[in-house]
């Protein structure tokens, strides 16, 4: 009985083995999709101005690709401006944008509208369009606020560098080694320290067939993380030195420059 | 060219940075005004946020006050004891200023308040100094063409600030008024500067020149010793509990404006008393314009960090 039983355990297991096995077997053929970037941790150091991002790896031929660099949503505090009495432009209140992320570059082997239809973009986050639906804009009172908003979030974001979609930017190879592709991003110096994800999408026949992430992280070194992190938890001490260097500073000067003499 | 900002977390080309700095400083040492109102919103535009470039300015107006002060001081030009009573006040003022703040921005649309008052403020004290200063420069003109011009107007005898208790004499600026004219002006520039969110030298200046009736040298030299005292103040206590002062920033600020601050100083020796007045008030017009043009016309973008004014 029990004999039995065991044969028939292997049997179904080595049926569900072979099972698997075949339905991998196209996408192991097509070559999987990979993913890495390159540097994994940039420095913010003294001279820092940005720095030069290269996402490369492997993917089936046919597949179209969209990278997005993104960072954790948060939620952003922001005042905005109105006309007041018909006359004058003034900070009139703020607006909270949840769940938005601080960083949103996009790339694409083509244009995003004719790779991904619109619910899977949004339903994938991929594109304006789809922040537009996930991203919630209240007021002060906890109110949901008028849709336009979102456009001046996206135009404040993009003139600070760090919401950016560049279509056909994705480069693809096909040689000896597989179907390799690679992207070059510009990292704006906007972009706060922090872990920022890079996630590679796979669309075939308008349709999400695979994905793959990976992460970098962004980090103040040497003087800049000693100031940043004296500045936040020694902030009488820092005050002091701000103080007392600018003093010394602006006396040195002075009495570097001697040519004083007489009043009027 | 570029260096990275630890507080600010962003990069900025030191050059640029360095320039503001001497144009700025170069208008304290000329004026005797802190040039935060001018400052403030030149950092803002190559990208620093408001909160950090409010509080790191008034860091590297401590040098440029320390040292268009102690260049004046050599000169002869700082009446400490006039800017000491000045100072008190302004501290009591500041203080009240900021409560009155608080009540304002309880009741609702005191930003609209406190944009007009500041528009108002700045239009009026420019406009009656550039009437002012060429009445006088017509006047001093037509009298006598060798006159020396620095001389102090000639204080009024009599009238209400004469029959004020605790008279006393002010040497450096050759003036006589009761102890308690400087405490009540400074506090009431005190409370202005605080519910406007600026330092107040361009208030300041122009109430000892025409209240207090201090020759205009004395009153560019004193005015930098009072703002010297307020801006160490206003650093260490944004760096204490805000976290806003980038030290970085105010290092590259300073370089520019220390210098600037000297050749200011030496370029006022050269200009008299009512050149001056009217450069000022020119400068002055200018901002008002510039601001009234910023309220009327649409910016291309409606949203912003919170902070500044």
């Amino acid at each position: 009985m029990k004999r039995t039983f065991m044969n028939a355990f292997r049997f179904f297991v080595t049926a569900a083995v072979v099972f698997c096995g075949l339905a991998v077997l196209p996408v192991s053929a097509a070559q999987a999709l990979t993913c890495s970037v390159t540097p994994d941790s940039i420095p913010i150091t003294f001279f820092y101005h940005g720095a030069q991002l290269s996402v490369t790896g492997q993917s089936a031929t046919a597949d179209d690709l969209i990278v997005t660099v993104t960072s954790e949503p948060i939620d952003t505090v922001l005042k905005y401006k109105e006309k007041v009495g018909g006359l004058v432009w003034m900070k009139k209140g703020t607006l909270e944008f949840k769940d938005a992320p601080r960083v949103y570059l996009l790339h694409s082997t083509a244009a995003l509208d004719r790779i991904l239809g619109l619910v899977e973009r949004n339903r994938n986050l991929l594109g304006y369009d789809g922040l537009r639906e996930h991203i919630r804009i209240e007021d002060s009172a906890g109110n949901p606020a008028e849709d336009r908003w979102f456009d001046e979030y996206l135009k404040f974001k993009k003139e600070e560098k760090v919401y950016d979609i560049q279509e056909g930017s994705v480069v693809r190879q096909h040689g000896i080694d597989g179907n390799t592709y690679q992207v070059a991003i510009d990292w704006p110096y906007q972009a706060p320290p922090g872990t920022y994800k890079v996630e590679v999408v796979a669309v075939r026949g308008g349709t999400v067939v695979d994905r793959v992430s990976t992460s970098f992280e962004v980090k103040s070194v040497g003087m800049i993380a000693a100031l940043s992190k004296m500045a936040f938890e020694q902030g009488g001490l820092y005050g002091i030195m701000a103080v007392v260097i600018a003093l010394l500073a602006g006396l040195a000067v002075g009495a570097i420059f001697k040519k004083g003499g007489g009043s009027h | 060219m570029y260096m990275y900002l630890p507080i600010a977390l962003t990069s900025v080309n030191y050059l640029v940075v360095m320039g503001l700095g001497l144009g700025v400083g170069l208008l304290s040492g000329l004026f005797g005004v802190g040039g935060g109102f001018l400052m403030t919103p030149l950092l803002m535009m190559i990208g620093i946020p408001p909160t950090i470039a409010a509080a790191t300015d008034a860091n590297q107006i401590v040098a440029a006050s320390a040292s268009g002060t102690f260049s004046h001081w050599r000169l002869g030009n700082v009446d400490f004891k006039m800017g000491l009573y000045l100072l008190i006040g302004g501290f009591v003022g500041g203080a009240a200023g900021v409560q009155v703040i608080k009540i304002l921005r309880a009741s609702g649309g005191a930003d609209f308040l406190i944009k007009m008052t500041y528009v108002v403020m700045l239009g009026l004290v420019g406009s009656f100094m550039f009437v002012e200063s060429l009445n006088a420069m017509r006047k001093s003109k037509k009298a006598d063409p060798a006159a020396a011009p620095a001389a102090a107007p000639k204080q009024k005898k009599g009238g209400f600030f004469a029959a004020l208790p605790m008279q006393t004499y002010f040497e450096k600026s050759g003036v006589t008024h009761s102890a308690l004219v400087p405490l009540v002006l400074g506090t009431f520039v005190g409370v202005l500067a605080a519910i406007m969110g600026v330092g107040g030298g361009f208030l300041m200046v122009p109430v000892m020149i025409y209240m207090l009736r201090m020759p205009m040298h004395v009153v560019v030299g004193t005015s930098l010793f009072q703002i010297l005292f307020t801006c160490i103040e206003v650093t260490f206590l944004q760096a204490y509990s805000n976290h806003t002062v980038d030290f970085i920033l105010a290092i590259i600020l300073l370089v520019g404006s220390v210098f600037g601050a000297q050749i200011g100083t030496a370029l006022g020796k050269k200009l008299h008393g009512d050149q001056l007045k009217i450069l000022l008030s020119i400068i002055v017009l200018a901002v008002t314009v510039k601001i009234v043009f910023e309220l009327v016309l649409e910016p291309s973008i409606l949203l912003s960090y919170a902070g500044g004014h």
